[in-house]
């Protein structure tokens, strides 16, 4: 048995340890916020005001998505290329400052949102310290200037981590010439890459529209042109999520099934056609969107439905690997192998049922892509469904169930409470069913998202059961998700106390079944792809963009901002406007 | 590059399964002549909305035989009109643009629902078949009162469906005795004509008068009730034609017999 | 017990997964079955599993 991570590399896990611990805060704060919305929208408790619902809103998309989500990724980001390149970073100063920029960029952009609680919040920078915009942010809607700064530099510090690790492997590379570059480290590059494309849109919006017009320097912007850049950047944000939970499922479920990865170059081939399809399909958020055409929305719909590639090849290599690792155990039979899989192990179990909750995700996810049958769907509680059996569970319980098998090597300490844990995960599994199911039926009917109060005047024709069945169902999912995030986030906090301990751990990740040699070198071209990636991107975006540009110019037709701040003045100019149209 | 027979299968299974999807939605969508939501409309700046014909005063109008189009105002946190009011199984095109932020224009539980974004209008022709009362909401994020943010659609069975608008020119008071003249102005804003009965009552008088309207015109009509018919006082007046009512109050006799309370 | 509590654990699981989307799936195919209904079956279905489960196989009877 090798040394544990901890041991080799104590600088390292130092790092990965520091930000699993961000994550992990922001779990806790993102799921104490999620369960408020679950009881509070189906009406089974309030415990907040409605138009604050909005502030817990923005703070459980913005803690989960952005916070949880890419926390994770950069500490599990730099464990693999660690321990793939067997190298520590060339400068740990930089290592450390994409860290500290990451963390105070989320710690100012969640003192925006958090201010939203206060009855009476300061100005700061002359405007009152708010963010109720969701982690969408679309204008006119605005936040305080400073939220989006907080965004800025969250967003530049994971640049500045994708180049340590592009530095870390230029290095690597130095010392070992022509040697393909390992399956974690490639991984790694590529999702950087793909991120480093998208993030483009994201950071031209704000730096060159969002931020100068919250801060009072121009009066107007163009809202379909930073919603397009928005959504640019917002369907590629959803691999940035999804790619760390492949790499545990390329690179470690194998390994914990007890076998090896069924094929290294395929791997290689699905992160690559992540690259190339990830940023061109972003306008098949906008099906529904004025001003964008319909020869422009076809183009992302066809793109989308490419993108069913790797996620299908990803289903069969990983499903591949685990039979492989089931027979090494034992298991025989045409299906009776799956009794052969180590299921008391949480890790395992909890990445298997991830998977099994993604395939099911990605059936919804051809509605949502389907141009016509997003007519029906878009913007109702179906989406958020999605968005949760997809974020909220492949992604989650695979980087919950991947801790169980990281945290203990990151420590040196023992896993505490194995069975608790896997209580834990097959909860989170339950609970997602029941709260999922249930959205996607209300959605289905109507039923809104994004809605402090989806109660109206009118009755929704509830196909089966009842509408108080589907709250009552989706609260009851709700809460169970609750439990399951605090059960987690205790195991993993007596683990990290649990020092006199030794852990039940191996760390090693066997080789591919079909390794790398298999495959043409030019997989690991790097330049190539990047520029097909860049090309596709200019043939999506390049004319809708001047299209929008050119319709609304590109400081849009006057339209002024619109900070969402809740006090009289708001209620005063809602009720104006509402007298106003009582008497016409 | 070396590739397991069963993964060659699946790979070749994937990709029949993406076409497929792309030849339904293709043929789902131009196939079928459904045009989406896109950008055949100009631009227009939230601040020209109340200076634009269409959306000045949000409405419902018809523009050919069974071919109508609805101007709606969407803002925190309404809808105009509202009720919006329609015929089943005729074409209807929404306009819909946004006053202030971005809002959405959903009909619960159909199809019709639209992105509305300041500076754009979406432009939707949908055909209910189904009379009845559908809810209409915003499911984008607005502000603290998006979830207050709610309107109707009143789909009228075709046959039933009037854009039918009265006003009544009466007398706020009239001298003892004397006559009580009603000058009723009636729209027919559909494109055929209007066969109605104006239906008059001042006091315990009633009366009634047929009336032609031609389509997209106006009638003005006029009834008298004779003074001596009435008593002295205040006289509640109503006139109605089909649904539309307008209702006021004419004072009969002096204003020092009614109280005294004028200035 | 004839399978491990790890086993019977994700197996009561997807029960409940199976019970919850086959009222969603029955529906498309207009057969309506009430929550009372489907509380039922899954409590009938998860105690017999339970029962299955504990009961000790044929094997470990025979062990001393």
């Amino acid at each position: 048995m090798t040394d544990l991570f901890v041991d080799e590399y104590p600088e390292q896990a130092r790092l990965v340890r520091a930000a699993f611990l961000t994550s992990f805060v922001a779990l806790g704060i993102g799921a104490l916020f999620g369960v408020i919305q679950a009881l509070h929208r189906t009406g089974v408790f309030r415990i907040v005001e409605s138009t604050t619902y909005y502030t817990v809103l923005t703070g459980h998309g913005v803690f989960l998505v952005i916070t949880f989500t890419i926390f994770f990724l950069v500490g599990l980001y730099q464990w693999a290329v660690t321990d793939s390149l067997q190298r520590g970073p060339v400068d740990a100063r930089l290592t450390w400052s994409w860290y500290g920029l990451m963390s105070v960029g989320t710690l100012i952009a969640a003192i925006a949102i958090l201010a939203g609680f206060l009855d009476d919040p300061p100005d700061v920078l002359g405007s009152e310290l708010s963010a109720d915009v969701l982690f969408t942010f679309y204008a006119p809607l605005q936040a305080n200037p400073i939220f989006y700064a907080g965004l800025v530099l969250f967003v530049v510090g994971t640049w500045l981590a994708g180049a340590d690790w592009f530095r870390t492997w230029w290095a690597w590379k130095r010392d070992h010439p022509g040697e393909r570059i390992p399956l974690p480290t490639f991984m790694v590059l590529t999702t950087m890459i793909m991120w480093y494309i998208s993030s483009i849109g994201v950071a031209v919006a704000i730096l060159a529209f969002i931020l100068p017009w919250s801060l009072g320097l121009i009066d107007s912007l163009n809202p379909t042109l930073t919603r397009t850049l928005f959504w640019y950047f917002g369907h590629p944000v959803v691999y940035f999520w999804l790619l760390p939970a492949y790499l545990l499922w390329y690179i470690v479920l194998p390994k914990l099934s007890g076998g090896r990865l069924f094929s290294d170059p395929l791997a290689r081939v699905v992160f690559i056609l992540f690259v190339l399809l990830s940023t061109p399909v972003g306008i098949h958020h906008q099906y529904l969107d004025p001003g964008i055409s319909e020869g422009f929305k076809f183009i992302a719909m066809t793109n989308t439905m490419f993108l069913l590639l790797p996620s299908l090849l990803t289903a069969f290599t990983v499903v591949a690997s685990m039979e492989h690792g089931a027979r090494q155990r034992g298991g025989t039979g045409t299906l009776n192998w799956l009794r052969a899989l180590p299921w008391k192990d949480p890790a395992f179990t909890g990445m298997a049922l991830a998977g099994l909750v993604f395939a099911f995700g990605g059936f919804t996810g051809i509605v949502n892509a389907g141009m016509n049958i997003n007519y029906l769907v878009h913007n109702s509680l179906w989406v958020p469904g999605h968005i949760h059996t997809q974020v909220g569970t492949a992604v989650a319980l695979t980087f919950m169930a991947g801790s169980y098998w990281l945290v203990p090597q990151l420590t040196g300490n023992r896993l505490v409470g194995r069975q608790i844990a896997l209580f834990q995960v097959v909860l989170w599994f339950v609970g997602i069913v029941f709260m999922t199911n249930s959205m996607y039926r209300a959605g289905l009917i109507g039923v809104p998202r994004r809605s402090a109060e989806p109660q109206y005047a009118f009755d929704y024709e509830v196909g089966v059961g009842s509408m108080t069945e589907l709250d009552v169902q989706l609260a009851l999912g709700g809460v169970l998700l609750f439990v399951s995030t605090v059960l987690f986030l205790a195991i993993i906090l007596l683990t990290a106390f649990n020092t006199d301990s030794d852990p039940l751990v191996d760390g090693t990740i066997p080789p591919a079944l079909s390794g790398p040699e298999d495959s043409p070198r030019v997989l690991d071209d790097l330049r190539v792809w990047i520029g097909i990636a860049l090309v596709l991107v200019v043939i999506a975006y390049a004319i809708p963009l001047a299209s929008i540009v050119d319709r609304g110019g590109l400081f849009g037709p006057d339209v002024g901002p619109f900070p969402v701040v809740v006090d009289g003045v708001m209620y005063l100019q809602h009720g104006v406007a509402y007298v106003g149209v009582l008497i016409t | 590059m070396n590739i397991h027979a069963y993964e060659r299968l699946w790979l070749v299974a994937s990709m029949v399964l993406i076409v497929g999807f792309i030849v339904t939605i293709t043929y789902g969508t131009v196939g079928l002549g459904i045009t989406m939501v896109d950008d055949r409309e100009e631009t227009i700046s939230p601040d020209d909305v109340d200076e634009d014909d269409r959306f000045q005063d949000p409405r419902v109008e018809q523009v050919g035989e069974n071919e109508f189009e609805a101007y709606v105002v969407s803002m925190t946190f309404l809808f105009q009109p509202d009720p919006i009011e329609i015929p089943a199984n005729n074409e209807v095109t929404f306009y819909v643009t946004s006053r202030d932020v971005i809002h959405s224009f959903t009909v619960v539980g159909t199809n019709t629902n639209t992105m509305v974004i300041p500076g754009e209008v979406s432009a939707m022709t949908v055909e209910f078949d189904e009379p009845g009362e559908y809810g209409v909401v915003c499911n984008e994020y607005c502000g603290p009162g998006h979830h207050d943010m709610e309107g109707s659609l009143i789909v009228h069975p075709e046959d039933e469906y009037s854009l039918t608008e009265l006003s009544v020119d009466a007398p706020d008071q009239v001298g003892p005795g004397e006559d009580v003249e009603l000058t009723i102005s009636i729209q027919n804003g559909l494109l055929e004509d209007l066969e109605t009965t104006v239906d008059v009552e001042v006091g315990d008088e009633t009366l009634e008068q047929d009336v032609t309207v031609p389509g997209g015109e106006t009638e003005q009509v006029s009834v008298t009730v004779d003074g001596d018919d009435l008593e002295p006082g205040d006289a509640e007046w109503s006139a109605s034609v089909d649904d539309e009512v307008e209702t006021g109050t004419v004072t009969i006799g002096d204003d020092a017999d009614d109280g005294g309370d004028e200035p | 017990m004839r399978i491990s509590p790890a086993k019977l654990l994700i197996v009561i699981a997807l029960c409940l997964v199976v019970l919850v989307e086959a009222r969603t799936i029955l529906a498309f195919f207009d057969v309506e079955v009430s929550v009372l209904e489907i509380a039922l079956v899954g409590v009938v279905a998860i105690t017999a599993l339970v029962v299955w489960a504990v009961r000790p196989a044929d094997e470990e009877t025979s062990e001393p």
